[in-house]
């Protein structure tokens, strides 16, 4: 997968490069809207993260012109300002998403994942198997080491989440958001809470621990040792 | 057009009401000296035609005119201002006293000018002997006449004079009465020049000018306040956000100031990452506020079903209640106009106080009602009652009961119930707080919904 990163602050076009990088991204940087656009137009990207304020061309008309060239490769927009008409105008202009300064790049990750997925259509998969953890969607069960576990609607739709986004760390807000349809930063533990009580029913008295979490950022479902 | 100034508003509308009254009491003055002149010299041609007409009345014969002769001369000769001319009915003329000037003007009626003077006419005709016999007269009126004119020319000038006079004079008083005006506006400059926390003395001030003196002052105590609140607010940010920077500062120097195991590093950026997680959703609260503050959070107006609402957030935060042992009970339901997303924030600020406050074991409440003035929502739950005197401003920004204490979760920066406010104030909605007994509820006014 590869990336653009048109972002003129060199601290985080730096930081975000050095992560998406590590995050298994091929990554490259601008730091101009005119470069920016030079690059998108002699080789295609799967995905394009620009910041809203760059010398020369803007975020703005730098998407403009990409999807005048007639490209509809996904963009998410970065910007220090948060106001409706800009969430407007970037939605008007094709933006696919769009992220306030200052973000938590396990939030940006994930958005960036949820839109190459996007790009692809993954089919839906109704079965998922992760090790010895066996999930059926349409049967809402879900079997560990051929042994039922029992889970509440929640607790069900929290594995499923972790399941289908094996092997990425979901922050907080983002599984509040999807689970619970709480879209706003709160304070409270409740996360946690519904983790540890997930984690007590799926990965208590089972070898190898699945749901893993990532201090500080978010939680993971994946097999131990998996890159 | 620039509106006069009141000084010459007041000089002029001085001007105005002495003229008139001074004109409607000339007019006045002249009408009835020229009624009573008038009536005067009626009465003198009145006498005069009688009295000669009785005179020849007592002729047998037109024939002894000649006898009545004398007595005529001695009644109407006598004047100088009398024109008398007495003529048969043949056209003879049998009498006349000044008939070179009267000659021509006795014909007719009413005030007829001639050689110069004007003359105001009577004339009758008698029957004498059995012959028709015409009186006429004449009065030389010129004199009133000129007296009219004189006078006309004083009343004129008397009123051009009174006008200039009572517009200086009006200008004088109006100054002069408007001082206290001037001397307000210079104290109500000085003092808001000099600072908010002074106020115009309003005992000396004219009743009229008192309301206004007290409308002046309560807005420099509105300016008062929302000024310490801003600056209360700007030190309140300088100190949060100087706690978390001063302990990232100082956790990052120890660190670096030797070498350390890559835990140890690791451990450090957690925490740094958790006070930046902090600072970040902080500034996030602010900027919400302050878009709140410059009304630019305008929320969506969709129907919602409360209770339903209410129902996912307790879900959410069941999760954390159950760890507590406390049971969040839901009753009533209701719809309203109102952006979900901002309600659902509003209203899990509230819950998680709650949550927070609330010992374990215990009962939250949310209620659902709709009043008479509209919907009213309550989140109540036990706990340690608030003072009195702090209720009202719970809900201002950074506000502790007690500020050396930063309850519960640090993360808790003291702006949720700014923020609830916030929504619910651009829901046009009424926030308030009640404790007692024990018992703390924050009650949600939806005015005027059903």
């Amino acid at each position: 997968m590869k990336l653009l990163v048109a972002e003129d602050e060199p601290k985080t076009g730096t930081y975000l490069q050095q992560g998406l990088s590590e995050a298994g991204f091929t990554v490259d940087r601008a730091t101009t809207g005119t470069d920016a656009l030079q690059l998108i137009l002699s080789a295609p990207y799967d995905l394009l993260i620009l910041d809203v304020m760059m010398p020369g061309l803007d975020g703005w008309e730098v998407l403009r012109m990409v999807r005048a060239a007639g490209q509809d490769v996904p963009v998410l927009f970065l910007t220090a300002r948060d106001r409706v008409e800009d969430r407007v105008k970037g939605l008007e202009l094709g933006a696919d998403d769009y992220l306030v300064k200052p973000f938590a790049f396990s939030e940006l990750l994930a958005r960036v994942r949820t839109l190459l997925r996007r790009g692809n259509a993954a089919a839906l998969q109704t079965q998922l198997k992760v090790c010895n953890l066996e999930v059926d969607l349409l049967k809402r069960r879900a079997v560990r080491n051929g042994q039922r576990i029992d889970l509440t609607a929640k607790e069900f739709a929290l594995l499923e989440l972790l399941l289908r986004r094996r092997g990425e760390v979901l922050p907080k807000s983002l599984i509040a958001s999807q689970v619970w349809d709480m879209n706003f930063d709160s304070d409270t533990n409740v996360i946690e809470v519904a983790i540890r009580r997930l984690r007590a029913k799926v990965d208590d008295g089972f070898e190898p621990k699945l749901i893993h979490t990532a201090r500080g950022m978010g939680y993971m479902l994946d097999e131990p040792g998996a890159p | 057009m620039k509106r006069l100034s009141l000084t010459a508003r007041l000089s002029l509308m001085f001007m105005l009401a002495v003229t008139g009254a001074l004109g409607v009491a000339g007019v006045f003055f002249y009408q009835l000296s020229q009624h009573h002149f008038d009536e005067l010299d009626w009465h003198t041609l009145e006498d005069k035609l009688q009295a000669s007409g009785q005179l020849l009345r007592s002729l047998d014969d037109l024939a002894q005119f000649d006898a009545l002769r004398p007595q005529l001369k001695a009644l109407l000769g006598g004047h100088s201002d009398l024109a008398v001319r007495i003529v048969d009915a043949g056209g003879m003329v049998l009498f006349a006293a000044d008939a070179e000037t009267t000659g021509t003007h006795l014909h007719g009626s009413a005030d007829a000018p001639a050689h110069g003077r004007m003359w105001r006419r009577r004339a009758a005709v008698i029957e004498v002997a059995g012959q028709p016999v015409s009186i006429e007269l004449a009065l030389d009126v010129t004199t009133h006449k000129l007296f009219f004119h004189t006078l006309t020319g004083w009343l004129w000038s008397a009123l051009v004079l009174s006008a200039l006079l009572s517009a200086g004079l009006g200008w004088l008083l109006a100054r002069s009465g408007l001082r206290p005006l001037r001397e307000v506006t210079q104290m109500a400059a000085s003092v808001s020049a000099r600072s908010l926390t002074e106020r115009i003395p309003t005992e000396s001030t004219p009743a009229e000018l008192q309301q206004l003196m007290l409308a002046f002052n309560a807005m420099l105590a509105r300016l008062e306040d929302a000024f310490v609140r801003l600056s209360n607010f700007s030190a309140d940010i300088a100190h949060e956000l100087r706690t978390p920077l001063s302990n990232l500062m100082t956790h990052t120097e120890v660190v670096l100031s030797r070498a350390r195991s890559s835990e140890n590093y690791q451990d450090n950026l957690y925490s740094n990452l958790e006070e930046l997680r902090r600072l970040a959703r902080m500034i996030d609260d602010m900027l919400f506020l302050a878009k709140a503050d410059n009304g630019l959070m305008v929320p969506e107006a969709q129907p919602i079903e409360l209770h339903a609402l209410c129902e996912k957030l307790l879900d959410f935060y069941q999760l954390t209640a159950d760890e507590r042992d406390i049971r969040i009970e839901l009753s009533g339901a209701a719809r309203i106009e109102g952006d979900p997303a901002m309600l659902h924030r509003a209203l899990s600020n509230l819950l998680s106080n709650a949550l927070r406050y609330t010992p374990d074991g215990e009962v939250i409440r949310v209620g659902i009602e709709a009043s008479g003035q509209g919907v009213v929502l309550s989140v109540g739950n036990p706990g340690a009652t608030i003072a009195e005197q702090h209720l009202p401003r719970l809900f201002d920004r950074f506000y502790r009961v007690d500020p050396a204490r930063r309850e519960g979760n640090p993360s808790n920066a003291g702006l949720g119930l700014a923020i609830t406010r916030s929504i619910v104030e651009a829901h046009r909605g009424e926030i308030l707080c009640r404790s007692s007994a024990g018992w703390t509820s924050f009650e949600i006014l939806f005015r005027g919904q059903k």
